[in-house]
């Protein structure tokens, strides 16, 4: 650890003193606060009441400051112990959907946890596949997890609330002053100007968007009747849990993919962490997939949406060199005492959307060439051009022909779903394959 | 040359934020008396900004103003919508993408489905519960030979002159916003209390304004029974709306139903497929109630749901 102490700023057990512990701890928070437009949209998606929006705001972040907590916090048999907050996850959203259509809040929580029981299952699974996960794989699912927030950073950046809706050139430019703030102060700053570069980026963006859309002050000034403390109502709506035999292969499904999402998560912050490994220590990745597991079961029992493991805040760890754990812990804390905080909540979730945008970027940029390096960091043969290569091609093309997808066969659409799961099953497929007579050879040679 | 130093530019950076504020707070917003709340995307906003930063041109200026509009054509003729002006008899004034059509008396021009699109606009520059004016047909894009769907908005204007004229423009393509549903079902469910059954056969008129696009207004009693059908106009097949699922078994009728026990209107998110989609699509069912024959009936139309960006 004292040799990477050279590398970091803080590095992942040392404890920043109060103030650092805190500025970074609200830097990883502002990234976080993003996911909340999850459970906003999913209450009026379902005609919610705001009463019960505010519930359902209260109760994920519950689940994801206390996910992040113990993620982070060194438990005995539970959680990486790396820089890993917990947020809302995206990929859960159209599911939870269609079971709180289906059967409510009751359904939506007990299939929530029935993803979360899938995830901890496959922890112990992962650490036996070791020998399917060579390095460059390993980077290619780092990579895959940076691609994977592109669709996300690239509409907020553009300012877009809904699909195919107008692109007004002013949101172009706040977005692009963020993130060049952030970038520059990344590259040029020094000490605390580069240890909060993405704070710094985002407050700047935040304030030339209030002084360019008056639509932001607008919003800021609706707020004015929230009250400050509150706790969460236990309405009707978040009374029982119920299960859905038929809502179970989507869960599930959702589940593995979240499992490989977190597993790519929780390989960049131990890289990151820990450079200096030779090759992945699957113990803490293991009982990081059990706490991802563990948290996504805690959401669906508190009656929030489910949480997963945050790319964005692990690339801004790997860009700031600000990677103590402690940090993650004090995110986390900061999350479930601004639960009952509506008001406070409801101001952070008001960041203009380029400039969130313009903050995944720049968090994703860290995975991506992260991952391209770990891919690229032993010697190439041709067998890996074709690994990567073919991979790649089916992975992306889910993102870049959704329609296409949407004609395929059903065995087909359940497994080519989003880039990171699909790029990451092909290239393991097809490293087996591809090696098939290496292992056939061993095995003679041994005979 | 003169470089300035790395570490100046984060001091001299808010700074320029600071006088921006001070001189940006100093400038009006003359939108602030438009309320646009009820409008979901961007693209419907920016179009009634349009044409109310038009109208406010015309009523301030006059007729006089026509000279500025017409010398700056490319100002109100953009890649999305393009401005006209009509008096209330229907003739053009001025068309920023079809300048042969001014002078020209359009009262009676219908679209290829038979709307009489300027007495549609005068019907809606006069209903109270369309505050923007909407009118939604077919039209065509100057130059081109193809028809095109087109929701257009309207600001009547009364000019220093004294006189009364009305400003619009159109969008192609239009998003199917909410509100637009909102203000034909709230319009249908007041003309059957005022006109009773008869009412039904002017809601159902394939030209009336209760039907565009794959939107149309339909009726049904409490129980369920079908008084204007949502989806085929005959009697071969009775479907009772409160037994209707969606894709995931969900009842937006029999739920929209309870809700109406304590509101006039409401409105139920239901799930549809769209083979071109991997996953379902929303799409939401508004109802209000009204009174025919001393009796509850319910009137209705769904539109699609805004769809999150990604």
């Amino acid at each position: 650890m004292a040799n990477n102490a050279k590398h970091y700023e803080y590095s992942v057990n040392q404890v920043p003193p109060p103030g650092h512990l805190l500025m970074s701890s609200i830097q990883h928070v502002l990234l976080m606060i993003m996911s909340l437009s999850l459970p906003i949209l999913f209450a009026s998606q379902i005609n919610g009441t705001a009463e019960f929006a505010a519930s359902l705001i209260a109760f994920s972040m519950l689940a994801a400051g206390l996910g992040s907590i113990i993620q982070s916090v060194g438990l005995p048999f539970i959680g990486c112990g790396y820089l890993c907050p917990n947020l809302c996850g995206p990929s859960y959203f159209s599911v939870s959907l269609s079971a709180a259509w289906a059967g409510g809040l009751p359904l939506m929580r007990g299939m929530i946890i029935i993803a979360g029981l899938v995830e901890m299952a496959i922890a112990p699974i992962i650490q036996k596949l070791k020998k399917v996960f060579p390095t460059f794989i390993v980077g290619l699912v780092m990579a895959m997890v940076g691609v994977s927030v592109i669709k996300a950073s690239i509409t907020s950046f553009f300012g877009l609330s809904f699909r195919d809706d107008a692109i007004q050139s002013v949101d172009i430019f706040v977005g692009m002053f963020s993130l060049m703030v952030m970038v520059l102060a990344n590259l040029w700053g020094k000490g605390f100007v580069k240890m909060y570069c993405l704070l710094i980026g985002m407050l700047s963006g935040w304030i030339l968007a209030l002084i360019l859309i008056p639509e932001y002050w607008h919003n800021l000034a609706a707020i004015k009747d929230f009250p400050i403390f509150a706790m969460p109502a236990i309405g009707p709506e978040f009374k029982g849990i119920t299960f859905d035999f038929k809502m179970i292969l989507p869960f599930v499904v959702i589940g593995i993919g979240g499992s490989l999402k977190s597993f790519g998560n929780i390989l960049v912050a131990q890289k990151i962490s820990e450079p200096d490994l030779k090759e992945p220590n699957f113990t803490p990745i293991r009982k990081g997939l059990l706490a991802d597991g563990f948290s996504t079961v805690l959401a669906g029992l508190l009656g929030g949406m489910a949480v997963d493991t945050s790319s964005s805040n692990i690339g801004l760890a790997g860009a700031t060199k600000v990677v103590s754990r402690w940090i993650s812990v004090g995110a986390g804390v900061i999350f479930v005492v601004l639960a009952f905080f509506p008001k406070f909540v409801t101001i952070l979730s008001m960041m203009p959307k380029p400039v969130l945008g313009a903050s995944i970027i720049f968090a994703g940029s860290f995975m991506i060439c992260t991952g391209l390096q770990e891919v690229f960091s032993e010697e190439w043969n041709p067998r890996k051009t074709f690994v990567i290569g073919i991979s790649l091609f089916f992975g992306l093309s889910t993102a870049f022909l959704p329609g296409l997808y949407a004609r395929a066969p059903q065995l087909i659409q359940t497994f080519f779903t989003d880039p990171l799961p699909t790029t990451t099953i092909i290239a393991i497929v097809l490293n087996q394959i591809f090696n098939f007579d290496i292992v056939l050879g061993n095995l003679k040679n041994k005979n | 040359m003169y470089l300035l130093k790395k570490s100046n530019l984060f001091i001299i950076s808010p700074a320029i934020l600071l006088i921006l504020v001070i001189f940006i707070s100093g400038c009006n917003n003359k939108h602030e008396d438009l309320d646009l709340t009820m409008y979901k995307y961007r693209d419907t906003k920016d179009l009634v900004n349009f044409v109310y930063d038009a109208s406010l041109i015309l009523k301030k200026e006059g007729m006089k103003s026509l000279a500025y509009f017409r010398n700056n054509r490319k100002l109100f003729n953009t890649p999305d919508y393009y401005l006209y002006i009509y008096d209330m008899k229907g003739t053009n004034i001025y068309h920023a993408g079809m300048e042969n059509l001014e002078g020209k008396n359009l009262w009676n021009v219908t679209d290829k489905n038979g709307k009489k699109i300027t007495q549609l606009v005068l019907d809606a520059l006069d209903d109270r519960n369309n505050p923007h004016a909407w009118v939604h047909y077919s039209w065509w894009e100057p130059g081109k030979f193809y028809s095109v769907p087109k929701s257009s908005c309207h600001f009547k204007v009364e000019t220093p002159e004294g006189k009364e004229l009305f400003v619009g423009a159109g969008i192609n393509y239009p998003h199917e916003e909410q509100e637009f549903i909102r203000i034909i079902v709230d319009d249908a469910a007041q003309l059957i209390e005022d006109k009773g059954r008869e009412a039904l056969a002017d809601i159902s008129n394939p030209v009336s304004k209760y039907n565009y696009r794959e939107v149309s207004v339909f009726a049904f009693h409490p129980d369920g029974e079908l008084l204007i059908s949502p989806a085929i106009n005959s009697t071969f097949s009775q479907t009772n709306l409160l037994d209707c699922t969606d894709e995931v078994r969900h009842k937006p009728f029999a739920n929209a139903i309870k809700k109406l026990e304590s509101a006039d209107g409401v409105w139920e998110v239901f799930m549809a497929k769209n083979r071109y989609q991997r996953n379902l699509i929303k799409k939401c069912l508004y109802v209000h109630k009204s009174i025919m024959a001393e009796k509850e009936i319910y009137v209705a139309a769904i539109t699609d749901l805004p769809e999150p960006p990604y």
